[in-house]
């Protein structure tokens, strides 16, 4: 009955525009007051301590390790460098556009910066080569969503802190994942180009690939910095963070120039307006999540779910709906915060991989990003294309086939996202 | 009215305590790094530091969400309203977001009021927890400021409604 209470209060709340992070803590403290024997002390202490927890401390520093990169040319570099190795094939700026998604995706860990990044370049870029402009941002907009599954990403922070799972982990379990999608959009790229003869560039000699390889490789060596670094246990992911945002300014002021000393104040503005936006969210449903546990809202879900007797199979397509549907209405981090709570006991119940679980659950949030009504990614392709927001829906919705078939992949072949962790022991 | 108002003052201040607040904690972070693997040490104090700056950057920043319209909401349903209806639910979600400020604003009260009648210091900062989480009171009479701006502004017709965008940076 509370459950019933808490959750139609929190979707009236969001569908009378309230922001998701005053909607969740209104629910969270009305509902406490109303039903539960603790107070609004416990309440704030509560939101006071999830700034205290560890690894969260890794989402100001990452964010603002993108900022840097964004603003510092890194992005440019990795498309000249993505683009001298596949141009001269047929559809070879898609695909170069795709493959510059999948390198910035390994140093941002967030899927609208990418975007931003590689698409402000890369949609104008296509259209005056002869591409149209809805496969151009179908294109972008889709590849983007690798922002979340490759390493670094910002939605793993958040599942590996309320689950408690090794976030150093759940990176490592990102990767193949990742390249498995990467594939599959290049294959689907490489299909419409020879049906429609998308052009194709001049091939570059040897020597360009490996100056734009060269130009290209202080972004690139970020990626090897925090694996690298999570992995030989030089640093836990908060400090590779931390390093990360260091050596991102260092490059953008001090290798490539692109910005200089006095844009620096603006960036850290920048950065922490996202990190607030964020951790407001994720601060309320720490308080969220508290009120559910206090209430054994959890366990009784358990017990239900349980009680209906559905194999393992069954459960992950069930939960694979449910994601889906909670990530068309919210973006990532929410839809992680709100639900991982509750589903995250019934499956390991179940006997699932916690670290299986949480790259599931990104790759349905990947989906939720180019997905309406709230879909993060259409936006901000629509703002880089300058097109209309139904048009990018439009563009992007052919591939949403692929993103689908890459999820039933990863949801029924564990093996996709265990075996690089496993292998390497992380 | 010249621009140096006391209003544009807090802005500035608000923004330029945020910049610093994030510089710190990633520096301090970074430097904890290089004490650890070229010097072999370390400062005890620094994880503390950079958790209760982390603290009071969410808590200053928040109301500065609201002001540049960077709290991300649902609009599906309210985008859709005709304007008349529009104005009455946004000035019911202002009405319910400052009924959310009050409620964390006493809450965070009584926290530190508890610190302060326990008097601890902090684990490893010489200093009293309750003047440490002083920031949430404050942060929260901050977001309560705000949102009484942005609820004059609904009922006076300056904005049809709340405006907040889904922005694209984060996630």
């Amino acid at each position: 009955m509370i459950a019933v209470g808490l959750l139609l209060a929190l979707f009236v709340f969001l569908l009378l525009g309230i922001p998701v992070a005053i909607s969740l803590g209104l629910a969270s403290t009305l509902t406490m007051l109303i039903f539960g024997d603790h107070s609004l002390l416990s309440m704030a202490q509560k939101f006071f301590h999830t700034m205290q927890v560890y690894p969260l401390l890794a989402v100001p520093f990452f964010i603002l390790a993108g900022t840097f990169l964004t603003t510092g040319g890194v992005a440019r570099r990795m498309i000249n460098f993505a683009n001298a190795l596949v141009g001269h094939y047929r559809g070879g700026l898609a695909m170069a556009a795709l493959l510059a998604s999948a390198f910035f995706a390994a140093v941002s860990g967030s899927a609208p910066a990418t975007v931003v990044a590689v698409g402000s370049v890369m949609i104008a870029g296509m259209v005056t080569s002869g591409y149209t402009k809805p496969f151009a941002a179908g294109v972008i907009c889709n590849a983007g969503t690798l922002g979340i599954l490759i390493p670094p990403s910002l939605v793993m922070v958040v599942y590996g802190a309320i689950t408690e799972s090794s976030i150093g982990r759940l990176f490592i379990a990102g990767i193949l994942p990742g390249i498995v999608l990467t594939i599959a959009m290049m294959a689907t790229i490489s299909f419409i180009a020879r049906k429609q003869d998308l052009p194709r560039q001049d091939r570059v000699d040897f020597r360009t690939v490996v100056r734009t390889f060269r130009e290209a490789v202080w972004g690139l060596l970020l990626i090897v910095i925090i694996l690298g670094g999570i992995y030989a246990g030089v640093f836990t992911p908060t400090e590779a963070a931390a390093v990360s945002a260091v050596y991102a300014f260092v490059i953008a002021v001090f290798v490539y120039g692109d910005i200089t000393i006095k844009d620096v104040p603006h960036v850290l503005v920048e950065s922490s307006r996202i990190t607030v936006m964020l951790m407001f969210i994720i601060a309320n449903a720490f308080m969220f999540a508290y009120l559910l546990t206090t209430m054994q809202i959890p366990q009784a879900a358990s017990d239900f779910i349980g009680g209906m007797g559905l194999p393992v199979w069954g459960f992950l397509l069930v939960l694979n709906l449910l994601l889906l549907a909670a990530g068309n209405f919210m973006e990532p981090t929410s839809v992680v915060l709100i639900l991982t709570p509750i589903v995250f006991p019934i499956a390991m119940k179940m006997g699932i991989d916690p670290i299986h679980l949480g790259v599931l659950m990104v790759v349905n949030m990947q989906i939720g990003l180019v997905t309406p009504p709230v879909g993060l990614n259409l936006f901000v392709t629509a703002g880089v294309a300058k097109m209309s927001l139904e048009d990018t829906i439009k563009a992007s919705a052919p591939w949403l086939a692929v993103l689908l078939v890459v999820l039933l992949l990863i949801t029924f072949v564990p093996w996709i996202s265990l075996v690089i962790p496993d292998l390497i022991g992380a | 009215m010249t621009s140096f108002s006391l209003k544009s003052m807090l802005e500035r201040l608000e923004e330029t305590a945020m910049a610093l607040l994030l510089a710190f904690m990633t520096l301090l972070t970074f430097v904890q790094v290089v004490l650890r693997y070229v010097f072999n040490s370390g400062w005890v104090w620094s994880l503390e530091a950079t958790t209760y700056a982390f603290a009071a950057l969410v808590l200053v920043g928040m109301s500065y969400g609201v002001r540049t319209k960077s709290h991300i909401a649902v609009d599906l349903v309210t985008r859709r309203l005709p304007p008349r209806m529009r104005h009455v639910a946004a000035i019911i979600a202002v009405a319910l977001c400052l009924l959310y400020c009050g409620m964390m604003f006493y809450g965070s009260a009584l926290f530190v009021q508890r610190l302060a009648a326990l008097g601890n210091d902090a684990r490893d900062i010489p200093v009293a927890k309750w003047v440490l989480t002083f920031v949430m009171p404050l942060g929260f009479a901050l977001l309560s400021y705000r949102f009484l701006m942005a609820g004059w502004h609904v009922l006076t017709g300056a904005d049809d409604d709340m405006e907040y965008h889904e922005h694209g940076e984060q996630s």
